[in-house]
């Protein structure tokens, strides 16, 4: 635009002395806590030129619930129904690094059954993620449709998580060593205990068919569109380096060009005996991420497929003690969430809750960045950048 | 195979560093606060632990408003603690330091990885640690006007004071006036 300006000016040498720049202030721009695109309540104050962002502090803080001060006072089963209420989009995945945890520091291991459950649920709660995902952002791009697709197809997986769990989004599912019995799951006295629902094998079966489709239409309505391309391609390039630095994980890491997925070396949930595609972006942008996404939902569809094929039959707990006792000692665990690197460091003292409790959360590092992705950007691509990082507000703040 | 159970690895690290812990497949090494960012370069450099995972600090108090106080008898400090990781093998270290609790002070970490800007924002609002040659340390939850560092053991959450916790009966009366009135 300055170019524009310029050569227009060229010719009228004589005006030459008004046509020096004159320097403006910036504009200050609230957005948020209470603007749609910010899923939440994330308040940034952008310093804006014309259209132009020279800089943005964001202001947390609006849903911050003190969960690590909380764990202090809470035992270890009480702070399962805690953790899942981190990133409430997908609860069930917010569990399980704490229960390995948890289970690491107690030296048991959760019977074979059990990690199946443990990871069908997780892939499952990473699809419903990736759905809300999917429809918002394209909301936010301009397109009205795919959100109410998506809302549609991710009801399916929710629909079959609460078969199991009980609830759709806080399933309070895993046990310290195991896995609990199913909700409606008959008589659950010791015998007879029935663990998965009836016909759930073959619903998801179903569902899972729906979500390839789903994915397939999803690649064709969103990423065929000249618009959405024109938005996001292109747009807000993390690079690895800088991703790297700032503890940016999972989708966004990976669609900068750094293959790195913590499924991959984990030791209590199975996913070593699938095959799996970890799809890796290229220029880490705003389209690429939302990419990497969408594929990520068709492996996880393949996931869950092979894990129903070889379920293995046994008990869904392992023997602990009726009062749980952590022995002294700390340990790390961290999973691949659906929005990246979610971790829990224990510190045990052998009580009947953890001394201190570290909740490592994605979105809290993966927004960290926003201050140095948004200089210089322009103002209608600050809602696609925001967007493109796909944080929950509970999982920032905690 | 989780975290740092690649032997090659540890031994590396273990002869760069004299007090190694390997404690549940969690390698952690103690340092002490003056080497506090030039193990964070050597790590980045030398061990190609780029990725910077979180910072954050732990309160030993022997007399504890909350939870239950440690086991045996500590000394009053405070332990920070940053998490490094690599971001191919997936290789994870945690380095520890100790301070004293009288003026809290350790060198920010900004200078090699940008991104413990918010970590130490965090840790100096809930536990009053400063850190030096931070660019913006200011709260990153609270209110501005906040006092007091809720992460310490000394801090009493006060929906103690007013319900004892595991409380008899969980569920709070109705209301005397009836809900007529708030329709």
């Amino acid at each position: 635009m300055d170019d524009i300006l310029n050569t227009g000016n060229v010719p009228y040498v004589s005006e030459a002395s008004v046509s020096v720049e004159i320097e403006t202030e910036d504009m200050t721009l609230n957005i948020g806590p209470q603007h749609p695109s910010t899923h939440g309540v994330l308040r940034l104050v952008a310093k804006v030129d014309g259209e132009k962002i020279s800089s943005v502090e964001p202001v947390l803080g609006y849903m911050h619930r003190g969960y690590e001060k909380l764990a202090e006072v809470r035992t270890y089963p009480q702070i399962t129904t805690l953790v899942n209420r981190i990133d409430w989009v997908s609860g069930f995945a917010n569990e399980i690094p704490f229960i390995a945890a948890t289970e690491k520091l107690m030296e048991i291991e959760a019977p074979e059954r059990a990690k199946h459950i443990r990871l069908i649920l997780t892939e499952m709660a990473r699809i419903a993620s990736h759905f809300v995902f999917n429809g918002a952002y394209a909301l936010e791009i301009g397109a009205l449709t795919p959100i109410f697709l998506a809302m549609e197809d991710r009801e399916r997986i929710l629909d079959l998580i609460e078969s199991v769990t009980g609830g759709r989004f806080h399933p309070n599912f895993n046990r310290i060593g195991g896995v609990k019995p199913a909700a409606g799951s008959g008589p659950t006295t010791k015998k007879n205990v029935q663990d998965l629902p009836a016909g759930f094998y073959q619903e998801t079966r179903d569902a899972m068919e729906k979500v390839l489709e789903a994915v397939e239409r999803m690649e064709d309505l969103v990423g065929g569109n000249e618009v959405f391309k024109a938005r996001t391609k292109g747009v807000g390039i993390i690079s690895k380096e800088l991703a790297e630095e700032y503890g940016v994980s999972g989708p966004i890491l990976r669609a900068s060009g750094v293959k790195f997925d913590l499924r991959t070396q984990t030791d209590f949930l199975p996913y070593d005996k699938f095959e799996y595609e970890i799809p890796v972006g290229e220029n880490g942008d705003c389209y690429d991420r939302w990419y990497v996404r969408l594929l990520e939902m068709r492996e996880s569809a393949k996931i869950i497929l092979q894990a129903i094929d070889s379920m293995p039959s046994g008990p869904l707990q392992t023997k602990v003690p009726k009062v749980i006792k952590v022995p002294k000692g700390r340990s790390y665990v961290r999973t691949e969430n659906p929005k990246g690197e979610m971790g829990y460091y224990v510190i045990s003292e052998g009580g009947l809750g953890p001394y201190r409790l570290k909740i490592r959360t994605p979105s809290f590092s993966n927004i960290s960045i926003l201050p140095v992705l948004l200089e210089g950007q322009l103002l209608p691509d600050l809602i696609a950048i925001m967007g493109s990082l796909d944080f929950v507000l509970g999982d920032v703040d905690r | 195979m989780n975290l740092s159970s690649n032997a090659e690895f540890i031994e590396s690290i273990s002869t760069k560093f004299s007090s190694v812990e390997n404690e549940f497949d969690t390698l952690k090494i103690k340092v002490k606060p003056e080497e506090w960012v030039e193990t964070a370069k050597i790590l980045k450099e030398e061990f190609q632990l780029t990725y910077f995972s979180w910072l954050s600090a732990i309160d030993w108090e022997n007399e504890v408003s909350v939870g239950d106080p440690p086991k045996e008898s500590v000394s009053p400090h405070f332990e920070i603690v940053f998490c490094l990781s690599e971001s191919i093998e997936g290789n994870v270290v945690l380095v520890s330091t100790e301070i004293e609790k009288e003026d809290a002070m350790i060198p920010s970490l900004i200078e090699v990885f940008a991104g413990s800007n918010w970590h130490e924002r965090e840790a100096y609002e809930m536990f009053g640690i400063e850190f030096n040659n931070h660019p913006n340390l200011t709260k990153m939850y609270l209110p501005d006007d906040y006092e007091g560092n809720p992460m310490l053991k000394s801090f009493e959450l006060i929906s103690r004071e007013v319900k004892p916790w595991p409380g008899e009966v969980d569920v709070e009366g109705m209301p005397e006036n009836g809900s007529k009135e708030d329709n």
